[in-house]
């Protein structure tokens, strides 16, 4: 069958290349907002969605995994001798000050355990043993970390809260959303490093359930024996940490106006050059309703044309996002570009031209097939 | 056998308070081979009376029947199936597709009528050779003079068989040799392929292949 759409848009080669670069820059710009946002996004939630806690006990009204406020450590006792628990463990989560070689003081997020291997925390160990770290003033420091510390390498003191502490392993991809590097330290020498403040006191407690526990009677449990205290699932708190991002600060309202005018740039575009198009071979649009054409038939034409500019605007908007992907990376910015969200902006690339077109379409529908005895 | 018939058709056009009667009432036959040449001085209403035949416009009195079809003047949607299925164009202009190559002009009309594929390329190459353009099947119109420009459009005129072929000024572009080829390209498609043609025109040489001449004169068919 014969495509007078796609021969139509072959035979003005400009247009339609400026069509596609328009429906390009505006899925680039999506890509790459939405991805950085999601790559942010994901900073403040990784090291919930690695832990292996089915539920966290937090002090009331702690606004992220982050921004931890202390509470009674020997609350875990409570915690761990209900039914449905298999394990509890204090986590504790503080920002402390880490003094590099220069001499310039930077801040650290510590994260302590006594049992890191027990809660799969950190979750991907590039050098030393985690087994090690409750065996002297010792930490384990994110390879993130090089942005912001400098190099480092095992073997390497540093001093965290004015105490001299050795580098004995590094980790991978543990961040937090405020890009504060992450380093991991035995529990007990947390709470020694932050002295007064963290004296008997922990940030969370991770609970593990038993098999066949019923998650909503554990929490129901935990949370009457700790009223003081709020109690989530995974789920929950991965979205509560990310959602004070969105909510607190300009991030989420600069994502959505940053997707929206590229969405409206991009359909502007193509609204304009397929109209400007329609308009030249309004005459030819004419004689296929004179032929017998339907409206159905033009908007065939008209549609085909929006969905090949989608689709191929889609193709090259993708691949410059990706392009830029591992530049951004090096620069410390995340982009996460998975299948779902790609397929997404494909769909919402193709329905947005289509809609693009319907500008053309109420042009050509009211048009007149008697224009062609016109000379 | 009569392939077009219209009765008394009157058209009026409504500019804001202002109501023209551009026809007033005209009645015109064509049988299956008969070539009608339709004259008349500008403005005289053979643009019309054209638009109306091949089902474009409809009439406002007046009663016309193509293939044996009633063309229902409340029922406009209709008209598009009508023109699909019974009539085919030759206009002033050629009205060629620029992007299609001669070929593709042809089959993607007969695409519009519904035949598709090798079926619709077939008799696309048909046609086209048919009207002596079996070696231009592949030249785009910007390609192709003003002659073989409007024998492309008489081939796609042709194509899926249509009853009923209506002209308008078919040669007004074209210098008096290519003029007089498409003529006679007409007749004899008309005749060989009994076709009923009514040719819209101010060129008299179209009386030498004409059957019948009808003279329109202020909206009315004069003898």
């Amino acid at each position: 069958m014969v495509s007078l759409a796609r021969r139509n848009l072959l035979h003005d080669r400009l247009r339609f290349a400026i069509t596609i670069a328009g429906v390009a820059f505006a899925v680039t710009l999506v890509f790459v907002q939405v991805g950085l946002f999601l790559g942010l996004l994901e900073n403040a939630s990784v090291t919930i969605e690695h832990t292996g806690a089915d539920l966290w006990v937090t002090s009331r009204n702690t606004p992220n995994v982050d921004f931890a406020h202390t509470f009674p450590e020997t609350l875990v006792q409570r915690v761990r001798s209900v039914p449905g628990v298999a394990r509890a463990d204090n986590l504790l989560v503080w920002f402390m000050q880490i003094s590099l070689p220069t001499g310039t003081q930077e801040g650290t997020l510590v994260y302590a355990l006594e049992d890191f291997a027990a809660w799969d925390l950190p979750w991907s160990v590039k050098e030393g043993r985690l087994e090690d770290l409750p065996r002297g003033d010792y930490l384990f420091l994110d390879d993130s970390a090089t942005r912001r510390f400098g190099p480092f390498a095992a073997g390497e003191y540093r001093e965290v809260n004015e105490r001299r502490l050795k580098i004995i392993g590094r980790t991978v991809a543990a961040r937090s959303f405020t890009t504060t590097p992450i380093s991991f330290v035995d529990y007990g020498l947390a709470q020694e490093l932050g002295s007064q403040t963290l004296r008997g006191k922990t940030t969370y407690v991770l609970v593990k359930l038993a098999p066949g526990a019923d998650l909503e009677a554990v929490r129901a449990e935990i949370r009457r024996r700790l009223p003081y205290n709020d109690v989530f699932t995974k789920a929950e708190w991965a979205k509560r940490s990310r959602s004070y991002w969105v909510a607190n600060t300009g991030i989420g309202l600069n994502m959505y106006l940053t997707v929206f005018l590229g969405v409206l740039v991009g359909v502007v575009v193509v609204a304009l050059t397929l109209y400007t198009s329609t308009m030249e071979h309004l005459k030819e649009f004419g004689t296929v309703k004179a032929i017998g054409g339907s409206n159905r038939d033009i908007y065939r034409i008209l549609a085909e044309q929006s969905v090949i500019a989608a689709v191929l605007g889609f193709a090259a908007g993708a691949l410059f996002a990706l392009a830029a992907a591992p530049g951004m990376a090096k620069a410390g910015l995340q982009l996460i570009i998975t299948p779902g969200f790609g397929a997404a902006v494909l769909v919402g690339t193709v329905l947005l031209c289509l809609a693009a077109s319907l500008v053309s379409f109420r042009k050509v529908a009211a048009l007149d097939p008697a224009l062609v005895f016109r000379g | 056998m009569t392939v077009l018939s219209s009765r008394n058709v009157v058209k009026r056009f409504t500019e804001g308070k202002q109501t023209v009667e551009v026809l007033k009432g005209v009645s015109l036959e064509a049988r299956r081979g008969e070539i009608v040449a339709l004259e008349g001085p500008s403005g005289s209403g053979k643009t019309t009376f054209l638009s109306i035949l091949g089902c474009i416009l409809t009439p406002t009195e007046g009663r016309v029947v193509v293939d044996g079809h009633e063309v229902d003047a409340s029922r406009p949607g209709e008209l598009p199936a009508i023109r699909r299925r019974s009539i085919g164009f030759v206009f002033q202009q050629f009205n060629l597709f620029p992007a299609l190559t001669a070929l593709e002009n042809v089959e993607y009309s007969l695409n519009v009528r519904g035949r598709k594929g090798p079926a619709a390329r077939k008799e696309a190459e048909r046609v086209l050779d048919a009207v002596g353009l079996a070696d231009r099947t592949s030249f785009l119109p910007r390609d192709l003079s003003g002659g073989q420009k409007q024998r492309v459009a008489i081939a796609r005129a042709l194509a899926g068989a249509p009853p009923l072929l209506l002209a308008d000024e078919p040669t007004a572009n074209l210098d008096s040799v290519a003029g007089r080829q498409v003529l006679e390209t007409f007749r004899d498609l008309a005749k060989r392929e009994d076709r009923a043609l009514v040719i819209v025109t101010h060129d008299p040489q179209v009386r030498t292949i004409a059957d019948r001449v009808a003279v329109i004169r202020d909206g009315l068919l004069a003898a």
